[in-house]
């Protein structure tokens, strides 16, 4: 049974992992931008969840897509206005300006939200599933659920638009995507927007389970970079496989190695990845 | 065309002799006003408890100088704060220390937040001469080194330990197995260890001690070994973050058990607000309460009117943190009003050999520079309030069992 709850505790950990990094990995794999301010943008969207609730009464489950549709049109904005200038250059170059751009958002959020921590509480809280003497927290299997849900539909977006294909094409070939009317700019907007709208679905999840503050976005990218090496760059399947995959890891690691180490493992997992497999689990490059 | 020159000539005379004068009211100023240097994590991990004992330091010197100053000798001198942001680097925290006193000149230090930090900087202000106060360090670790400049106002981490571990030892005969889960950090790890000597000691079993690491994002495996432990005792300790998450997780997976035990974060209002009911009857202990009873004679005469003082400026309770910041300044100000200058040999025998009434409690220092003068409050959240349970002279409630 304690084997049962461990599996049950990576799962759940790791769908919501997925829900993290797929907006990073489109973005990367996309637009060649490795956006340092993925993290940001979560806690962003968890904040927008967590005052919607306190102030408005929205419960952040339902608060989802509102939380998506504004981090998608400030994703838009960014990208149309500020990265898109850079996209020629060099990733450095694209690195260094999210990297700033993350250090005016992060600071924004402490001076308007306080570095103090907050945590949504739903009450009456939606309580457990018992199986066997193993339980099942109501509220992340939920959130897991919504984040795979997410994860799914982006996907479905990609293979099924106009939209989604014409991402494809740009994220396969920008010239030839260009040549056949493509306008790329746009496109490049377009993922960008989607990145932040995954970024602030999951945030808005997350206001439910982890107590939130803009220090905390840290943890986040640094759980991306893991997931976006671990199932393959660019490929959605890999990234909720990836998510999964470390959170199971880590779960079992911390059983076994104690939970000082689970932290590490997901960062020696990168290097034997990086070393052996850089194309990750999946092995695919693209939306293809 | 001379004309213009010498019009030239003389605005430029005029400048020198404008910027003359400034400096030398700028001199006169920074020979007039003391300078007390804090580096500060604002930002980063520990922005939280950073700002909170900014606001202690801040409130303390500006009651100080409503009242005209600190009394050096026949005069009173303003006090000045300096503080830096460390970004809650530690090697940041040692240069800006070595800036303050090197390049702001600061009479006096306040040390960095927290025991780890501390001990790193308190390297620098030996090395100067600076006497320092150390408002949040309570390892003893950090006073082993016999430097004559540390004084830290918090008392070991033994007594936050030892007396929850008797009163539970009275109260809860039942109580035998303990489960310690510990922030790998230098406090948390330090006051799990205290703790894990505290409960052997009056013969209870540690069934489970474990080390999380710094940033854990997820508690659930280290949860379910808890209950695989079968503890009627559960001791977390780190900061209050872990401590929201740990006990959000502990609900997750029906984890209960007769006593939990958290340091730190119980004695904060936001750990209240983000864990809602699953506060209650979660017990921790803190150098200081709101519900403490001091009179003192220092700035701010007594505890009740600390915390009304605090409460009107920034509308909300003030926590052992802010109060720390606040005893700093305190301890800091009676010892140069007994001195009787800014002199840092005769400010630091004063630290040394003197007692202080303060808001927050008798401060002595002992000879390793740590407090050792007064008991810190163990307290339970019952009905969503921290309750104190001891010292008995200020308690509010019996000890409950149960979450």
């Amino acid at each position: 049974m304690l084997y049962l709850q461990v599996l049950i505790n990576g799962i759940l950990l790791g769908g919501l992992y997925s829900c993290i990094a797929v907006g990073f990995s489109l973005v990367w794999g996309v637009l060649n931008i490795i956006n340092i301010m993925h993290g940001s943008l979560i806690i962003l969207g968890a904040y927008a969840a967590y005052f919607a609730f306190t102030l408005l009464g929205i419960n952040p489950f339902v608060f989802v897509p509102i939380a998506g549709v504004a981090l998608f049109v400030l994703g838009y904005a960014l990208q149309a206005g500020v990265i898109n200038r850079v996209m020629g250059a060099p990733v450095l170059i694209t690195l260094t300006l999210t990297f700033g751009l993350n250090l005016i958002l992060e600071n924004a959020m402490i001076f308007a939200f306080k570095a103090d921590y907050r945590k949504v509480i739903i009450d009456p809280p939606l309580g457990l599933i018992e199986i066997g003497s193993a339980f099942v927290p109501r509220d992340r299997l939920y959130a897991m659920l919504l984040a795979l849900l997410l994860v799914g539909g982006l996907y479905a977006v990609l293979r099924t638009t106009r939209i989604g294909r014409a991402i494809v094409a740009v994220r396969m070939d920008r010239e030839a995507a260009a040549l056949m009317g493509v306008n790329v700019p746009r496109i490049y907007a377009i993922t960008f927007g989607l990145g932040a709208l995954m970024a602030g679905s999951a945030g808005s999840l997350m206001s439910v389970i982890f107590p939130i503050s803009p220090l905390t976005s840290v943890a986040f990218l640094g759980k991306a970079f893991v997931i976006c090496v671990l199932g393959g760059l660019g490929s959605i399947p890999g990234v909720m496989v990836g998510g999964i995959a470390l959170g199971v890891l880590e779960s079992f690691g911390s059983l076994w190695l104690g939970p000082d180490y689970s932290t590490t493992i997901a960062f020696v997992l990168l290097l034997a990845l990086l070393m052996f497999r850089p194309t990750g689990i999946m092995g695919k490059r693209g939306f293809e | 065309m001379n004309a213009s020159l010498s019009a030239v000539l003389r605005l430029l005379l005029r400048l020198a002799f404008g910027a003359a004068l400034v400096a030398a009211s700028l001199t006169a100023s920074a020979q007039s006003t003391i300078l007390v240097g804090a580096p500060l994590p604002l930002t980063g991990g520990l922005a939280p408890e950073g700002v909170k004992l900014q606001r202690g330091y801040d409130l303390w010197a500006e009651e100080v100088n409503k009242a005209g100053g600190i009394a050096v000798g026949k005069t009173r001198m303003p006090v000045k704060m300096i503080y830096y942001d460390y970004q809650s680097n530690t090697p940041r925290a040692v240069q800006l220390a070595e800036k303050l006193i090197t390049d702001d000149k600061v009479h006096f230090m306040f040390s960095p937040f927290g025991s780890g930090a501390t001990k790193a900087a308190s390297a620098v202000s030996e090395r100067y001469g600076v006497p320092t106060i150390a408002p949040t360090a309570s390892s003893v670790e950090v006073y082993d080194q016999n430097y004559k400049n540390l004084f830290g106002t918090y008392t070991p981490n033994n007594t936050l330990t030892e007396p929850i571990a008797e009163m539970i030892s009275k109260n809860a005969p039942k109580v035998r197995r303990v489960a310690i889960l510990a922030r790998n950090d230098l406090y948390p790890l330090a006051l799990a260890e205290e703790f894990e000597r505290s409960a052997k000691s009056r013969g209870f079993t540690v069934a489970y001690f474990e080390k999380y690491a710094i940033g854990t994002l997820d508690h659930a495996s280290a949860v379910t070994q808890i209950r695989a432990a079968k503890p009627d005792w559960i001791i977390v300790t780190g900061y209050i973050n872990d401590m929201v998450l740990i006990r959000k997780q502990m609900s997750d997976q029906n984890l209960r058990a007769p006593v939990l035990t958290m340091i730190n974060g119980p004695a904060y209002q936001e750990f209240i607000d983000a864990t809602g009911p699953l506060a209650n009857n979660v017990t921790s202990a803190s150098w200081w309460h709101p519900a403490a009873r001091y009179t003192s004679k220092d700035v701010f005469k007594s505890s009740e009117n600390f915390t009304q003082l605090f409460r009107a400026k920034y509308k909300i309770e003030p926590d052992f943190t802010s109060a720390g910041g606040a005893v700093a300044g305190v301890v800091l100000q009676m010892a140069i009003e007994a001195a009787g200058t800014v002199d840092r040999d005769k400010v630091r025998g004063a630290l040394s050999d003197g007692r202080f009434p303060t808001f927050f409690g008798p401060i002595a220092f002992g000879p390793q520079g740590y407090a050792n003068s007064y008991t810190p409050p163990v307290f339970q959240i019952q009905g969503g309030k921290p309750t104190v349970l001891f010292p008995t002279e200020i308690k509010m409630a019996d000890f409950r069992l149960g979450l």
